[in-house]
């Protein structure tokens, strides 16, 4: 896996500058990766100013990673060079193979490479992205994060890249040979990644997916399209796998230890906050400046079995003392319209002092006086000084997710968000 | 496609230990009459054959019979029902009480044996208030299964209903889950309903599809 997301020398086979092209975006992303980087494209002399070969063999030096984005009829023979050229890995992003019901084509190209025990991810796939390399044709190149994403499908890729930060993503494509039992093993030692994150269509195998699975340490997030009638038959005919049955998937996840989610705006919460968060116990503290967020988070907690302690003496004493202009003090904890920062401190710092309460849920509505940087500023240094409690946000702004804080735009996906990180809980 | 032979299926349950009521196979009239009377009336009279898969709609089935006149009439109107039906015989079954439940395995292509549990009739079919889990499983993820449905409350004596033994049941699911993983050739099992009480589980009605 070293030549996949750690390559010294990459060659993209199929550069090419035509416009809105695979294998322009391809030479883009891959001459801004911090590699030794080669084209080859018999047609053309050089591609963005950098020369091109025509053939991957004509290359001098050692080639760790190959890329290839040639038709599909020329990509046997293309293979064949890099077998010869002692390529590490290959990729291939060409599509038009079991997809399209050419299952022979495809099992002979990975067999030609299984022979010379070189891996394969593809065919059929948008590339990969690690630190320092995007071998893909994603429109971007992420920032760094510690969320891994692997996605059977190309444009759910493109769809998130922005979103968040990512340590490494794998379009994996028709799973000719590595597949995603693959790279979930590999990422659970990956030392960048925190949290797995998948969309599939299907899997390969089931039972080895579960196998696999309950045995990976880091938190694994899943979304599984082709639920319906509808979207299995579309399954087929996009990435050529079995949809099955939705209510046996569904069993399968809890049984590994898999959290199944069913929006990707959820599989990029929840990822967020596994990814920013530490794991804490049932208990939560709720601190808002108006007070029916306040109510509905409590109502949203409530349903999902979040616990709500009732302040204890010491924590009441505490805000008698120093938190002026409140009157009521309850969990959820309302600090009036007029809160200014200091008072969202103190009323923090006293949750965050009871010892049954693990987590916090901050919530900054925009009232006329909010100073919601300052109110940020202050929760990122609770975070601080508080590490095993986690806090998640609902900020209309601030410099939150820059330092680690989850923020949401509402307060149920900031709730769904900490459900996942209570122990024993999905 | 087929349904197990009855006494096929006989063997299968007792190996992997499915408890069943008193139920027994004939083809003689007579035969059959001494067996219900045997085992006491009232009795439940059913069909079974290889491709008998829906033996309600044939009218091949027929609880609470009472006595020696209402069982030989029962069994020469099931006769006549299922005329022209290749078919293995008639069951005569013990009539048990209690709540109904339905375990059931298929197997999925991409999973394998799945194990199904649920409260049977209505509450599969039409609320889908049923549970499943990916075989093969252990006596704690079977009580589990059986706690996670909605309805479980009826089984936990809910408004003064009788609490079911639940761990006889658990163990049912467990030894449906190695059976699912050790008899390959087994397409499907449906144990529906298993009717059970305070003191014991026992499937009344059982389909095996080889």
């Amino acid at each position: 896996m070293k030549n996949i997301f750690n390559p010294k020398s990459v060659a993209l086979i199929g550069a090419s500058e035509e416009k809105n092209s695979v294998g322009l975006g391809l030479a883009k992303n891959i001459l801004e990766s911090k590699k030794d980087v080669f084209f080859v494209n018999p047609f053309k002399e050089s591609v963005l100013g950098l020369k091109c070969y025509d053939k991957i063999t004509d290359i001098k030096s050692k080639i760790d990673l190959a890329v290839i984005a040639v038709p599909a009829k020329v990509v046997k023979e293309t293979v064949i060079d890099c077998v010869s050229k002692k390529v590490g890995t290959v990729i291939i992003i060409s599509g038009g193979f079991k997809e399209e019901g050419k299952e022979e084509e495809e099992e002979e190209i990975k067999n030609i490479l299984k022979e010379n025990n070189i891996s394969l991810i593809g065919p059929n796939c948008l590339g990969i992205i690690s630190k320092d390399l995007n071998a893909s044709f994603a429109p971007i190149t992420p920032k760094e994060g510690s969320i891994a994403f692997l996605s059977q499908s190309g444009a759910i890729i493109n769809s998130v890249i922005d979103k968040v930060g990512f340590s490494k993503i794998v379009s994996y494509g028709n799973e000719a040979d590595l597949g995603l039992v693959d790279f979930l093993e590999y990422l659970d030692k990956d030392k960048d990644t925190k949290v797995i994150s998948i969309y599939i269509e299907g899997l390969k195998d089931g039972r080895k997916f579960m196998e696999v699975a309950k045995k990976i340490s880091k938190p694994i997030v899943l979304i599984k399209a082709g639920r319906s009638e509808k979207g299995k038959k579309a399954v087929g005919t996009h990435t050529g796998s079995l949809a099955g049955d939705y209510d046996v998937y569904k069993s399968a996840m809890k049984q590994s230890g898999v959290i199944l989610v069913d929006t990707i705006e959820e599989l990029l919460d929840i990822s967020k906050a596994l990814a920013f968060l530490p794991k804490c116990k049932n208990g939560i503290g709720i601190i808002t400046n108006g007070g029916g967020l306040g109510i509905l988070t409590a109502d949203y907690c409530f349903q999902y079995g979040i616990d709500i302690p009732e302040l204890n003496k010491e924590t009441i004493s505490y805000l008698d003392k120093k938190l002026k202009g409140v009157k009521n003090k309850n969990n959820p904890l309302d600090v009036i319209g007029d809160a200014m920062p200091e008072r969202y401190g103190v009323a923090m710092e006293a949750l965050l002092n009871q010892k049954d309460i693990n987590s916090l849920i901050v919530i900054s509505a925009p009232q006329a006086m909010t100073d919601h940087k300052e109110n940020a500023k202050m929760v990122v240094e609770m975070r601080k000084k508080y590490p095993q409690k986690p806090i998640v946000c609902c900020f209309k702004e601030g410099d939150l997710e820059e330092n680690n804080v989850p923020n949401y735009p509402d307060a149920m996906r900031a709730v769904k968000s900490i459900r996942s990180l209570i122990k024993n809980e999905q | 496609m087929e349904i197990l032979g009855f006494k096929e299926t006989e063997i299968i349950l007792s190996k992997y230990k499915i408890p069943f009521c008193k139920t027994e196979i004939f083809n003689s009239k007579e035969k059959a009459l001494l067996f219900a009377q045997k085992i006491g009336f009232p009795v439940v009279l059913k069909v079974h054959g290889q491709r008998v898969f829906h033996k309600s709609e044939l009218r091949g089935v027929k609880v609470g019979i009472e006595n020696k006149e209402d069982f030989i009439s029962s069994w020469d109107e099931m006769i006549k029902n299922v005329s022209g039906r290749n078919i293995e015989g008639l069951l005569v079954q013990e009539m048990v009480s209690g709540s109904e439940v339905a375990i059931g395995m298929k197997r999925d292509n991409q999973f394998g044996p799945v194990i199904m549990f649920g409260l049977g009739g209505i509450f599969i079919e039409i609320i889908k208030d049923f549970s499943l889990r990916i075989a093969p499983i252990n006596l704690e993820e079977s009580l589990e299964m059986i706690k996670e449905i909605k309805g479980f409350k009826i089984l936990d004596g809910a408004r003064g209903k009788e609490k079911v033994n639940i761990k006889q049941l658990a163990q049912i699911l467990v030894n449906l889950s190695t059976l699912s993983i050790k008899e390959e050739k087994i397409k499907s099992i449906d144990f529906n309903p298993i009717i059970i009480n305070k003191k014991r589980a026992l499937a009344t009605d059982f389909r095996i599809v080889i």
